[in-house]
């Protein structure tokens, strides 16, 4: 099963100040914080969190029916990133779930797995919003934000 | 504070980063912040942090959790408010 998200960054620095106070306390734990706090781009690495966390979360919801808006049990961890790319792992109760992120600098998509081996296989189509009846394409996860449409096929 | 004072001071804040306007106009206590209201999941950690503001209380981690819709988010304020 595959989960995936993306972040508009020009949407998300309109519509969330992540240097407000508490704000950063509620999503992240503290390694995470030390990860935003460390790199040159902190808000590329608050939005690849968030990504990680969301694309995770929503294959868990979708396996267990389960609502819930708990971003501090999911930990990300593992986190390697390259020039553009970057792959990791996020932990959510008992599950393990696999993550690669492509980003630049309008935005970022990360695609979450419950096997490696899945990663490898996904095709995954980022477009402009809904520009196309995209449901009859049958997409195995659907992420949409401010410009942005990303499909994933598996 | 009664209920109708805890919605009409939890309204203004949920319509701040509400999508979907319209369905603010008719808010109740079975309002789902996502599913009819299009907050972002991002914007919920600011609907978190101004009702924190707002109320001057705490929202701990677990309450956090659940406060997906009006009527949690009531109970949860009542709550918090009570143990102030």
């Amino acid at each position: 099963m595959i989960g995936n998200d993306i972040v508009d960054l020009a949407q998300a620095s309109v519509d969330s100040n992540w240097k407000r106070k508490g704000f950063l306390d509620k999503i992240f734990n503290l390694e995470e914080q030390f990860m935003i706090s460390s790199g040159i781009h902190q808000s590329v690495i608050v939005w690849l969190l968030w990504s990680m966390k969301e694309s995770a979360y929503k294959i868990y919801s979708r396996e267990a029916k389960l609502r819930e808006f708990a971003p501090l049990k999911l930990q990300c961890s593992n986190l390697i990133i390259h020039d553009n790319t970057a792959t990791g792992n996020v932990a959510y109760d008992n599950e393990l779930y696999y993550t690669k992120s492509f980003f630049d600098e309008n935005y970022i998509h990360t695609v979450a797995a419950a096997k490696p081996e899945e990663l490898e296989k996904v095709e995954i189509k980022i477009t402009g919003h809904a520009l196309f009846d995209y449901k009859k394409t049958k997409p195995a996860s659907v992420s949409h934000h401010g410009a942005y449409l990303a499909l994933v096929y598996l | 504070m009664d209920r109708a004072e805890l919605i009409a001071r939890l309204t203004p804040i949920i319509a701040t980063y509400a999508q979907d306007k319209d369905a603010v106009a008719s808010i109740n206590e079975t309002t789902d912040f996502i599913k009819d209201l299009k907050i972002n999941s991002a914007n919920l950690v600011d609907v978190i942090l101004d009702v924190e503001e707002e109320f001057d209380i705490e929202i701990d981690n677990l309450s956090m959790e659940r406060m997906l819709n009006v009527s949690a988010a009531l109970e949860i304020i009542e709550d918090k408010l009570k143990t102030k």
